[in-house]
């Protein structure tokens, strides 16, 4: 990205933020069209358009409400948007086209579509009926059909390279919060995800904590994943991603790069937040 | 001391009946249970024609008294054509009655399991029925187990309605005895507390395992 790029328009209509941002790869890894999102016809997002090259980081920041953790969570259909379409690598995913309408796929479909994109929750999610290393091992074998042996490799190598090899065999309930919330990124990553989604992974934990699973994903990024981080951490926000996006009210309000989008906020709302945020 | 002599005399007369009462638990309950996981799944099912005739089927079992349903499978089938011998009339009932009581328990263990786990399964690319057999079926076992349990304590009990179709069970055994030397006391004091030594013992065993289960 040029020095002097300003930050995204701020007129708050995705599509136009969508298409400013820093330079990208002719198609991005990730496309989203103008995504709206509705809940019992409230709607929390707002034909919102947002373009992720391969290897970017992005937050998503924002107060809450804003709509951050449902537009990432239609990344990978957790959550069906009420209109709009979501690309990956330039196809488009979770709808198939009937009779001229757009219906949502079936469930085979969008199970293979989330194989590919790696998630990880505020609460962890883990399986407590399982061993930190099947948890790893789950969907390795029954979502990707790898040999038990394979995935058990791949598992413990996951958890190594969280630095958990020790607590392989260790149930979830016995792990401490940053702990569980590392080997749930192990759980994703063993399934070779092209994209990674993070959901406030910090928000659930002691800041103590909280670094262990900040400085695993901050390594994740030097690594060259590609990563959506929901969060409020914004130290992390401003030193790890490359591109800070600011939603406000279910829409995209602002976004550029992250020092730019920290040090010198152009729209007036993104000021506010960002000096209640800081202000502590 | 007449009691004791009384008791001692009609215990071994009872064992047969208590042997009839056990298999008749065992027997509902191994009918029953699948029948309860089965009604738990389909009245949450989306289809009409499913969700419908299994609603009814819990609501009837729940809602009428056991007898009522042990004499229209006794007496009431046959008017339609299919004669059961009383053993398994008794059985079809009472495995009735568990299905329709033990579907909500059922029910209950399946909505116990937090909605994070199911989207933590989807993320992971699993199909529904591999979410259902690996994530959320094993940990609804574990919030159903006690529960089903203390269930067929209450259903051992229940199986002394059997004496009314004439099943030869316990309490029948005690009925006979009783109108036979009209000693009633005696003869209902020992069947009871036959009922109750294996009831207290089945539920001090599930005391002891529930706490075992509660340490991490």
């Amino acid at each position: 990205m040029t020095a002097g790029e300003r930050p995204a328009d701020a007129s708050g209509t995705g599509r136009r933020a969508g298409e400013a941002g820093p330079d990208r790869s002719p198609v991005p890894l990730l496309r989203l069209e103008n995504i709206s999102i509705s809940y019992r016809g409230h709607e929390v997002v707002h034909e919102v358009s947002l373009d992720v090259s391969p290897g970017e980081v992005v937050a998503l920041i924002g107060p809450s409400g804003a709509g951050k953790s449902s537009l990432l969570r239609c990344v990978n259909f957790l959550e069906v948007p009420a209109a709009g379409t979501v690309y990956l690598e330039g196809r488009p995913v979770g709808f198939v086209q009937r009779r001229g309408r757009s219906v949502p796929a079936n469930a085979t479909a969008l199970a293979e579509h989330r194989r590919e994109v790696g998630m990880v929750f505020q609460n962890f999610n883990l399986f407590p009926h399982l061993t930190a290393v099947e948890n790893v091992m789950l969907a390795q074998i029954h979502s990707l059909g790898r040999s038990k042996a394979d995935a058990r490799e791949r598992a413990l190598k996951e958890l190594a390279h969280v630095g958990l090899a020790s607590h392989a065999d260790a149930k979830p309930a016995k792990c401490s919060g940053g702990q569980q919330q590392r080997i749930a990124i192990a759980r994703a990553l063993a399934m070779d995800p092209k994209l990674m989604l993070f959901d406030e992974p910090t928000s659930a934990l002691d800041p103590e904590l909280g670094i262990e699973v900040l400085t695993t994903m901050r390594r994740l990024a030097d690594e060259g994943m590609t990563m959506i981080v929901v969060t409020h951490e914004m130290h992390f926000a401003e030193e790890v991603a490359d591109r800070i996006v600011f939603m406000a009210d279910g829409r995209i309000v602002e976004q550029g790069p992250a020092r730019q989008v920290m040090r010198e906020p152009v729209h007036e709302r993104t000021k506010r937040f960002l000096a209640a945020v800081t202000d502590r | 001391m007449d009691f004791l002599r009384q008791w001692q005399q009609f215990f071994p007369q009872f064992l047969p009946g208590l042997w009839v009462t056990l298999k008749l638990t065992v027997a509902s309950l191994v009918l029953g249970f699948p029948l309860g996981a089965a009604l738990a799944v389909a009245v949450s099912s989306t289809r009409r024609v499913i969700r419908w005739p299994s609603i009814v089927l819990v609501e009837l079992g729940r809602g009428a008294p056991g007898l009522i349903v042990l004499y229209l499978v006794y007496y009431g089938l046959p008017q339609v054509g299919l004669t059961l011998p009383n053993f398994l009339a008794a059985t079809v009932a009472l495995a009735i009655t568990t299905g329709a009581y033990s579907s909500e328990i059922f029910r209950a263990g399946l909505l116990a399991v937090p909605v994070g786990q199911r989207e933590a399964s989807r993320a992971l690319g699993l199909k529904p029925f591999k979410e259902f057999r690996l994530v959320v079926l094993p940990q609804a076992l574990k919030f159903v187990i006690p529960p089903l349990i203390g269930f067929a304590i209450i259903l051992y009990q229940g199986t002394s309605l059997a004496f009314a179709i004439s099943t030869p069970e316990l309490l029948s055994r005690a009925y006979n005895a009783a109108s036979i030397t009209f000693q009633f006391t005696a003869a209902l004091t020992l069947a009871g507390a036959m009922y109750a030594v294996i009831s207290l013992l089945a539920i001090a065993l599930v005391r002891t395992g529930s706490r075992r289960d509660e340490r991490p």
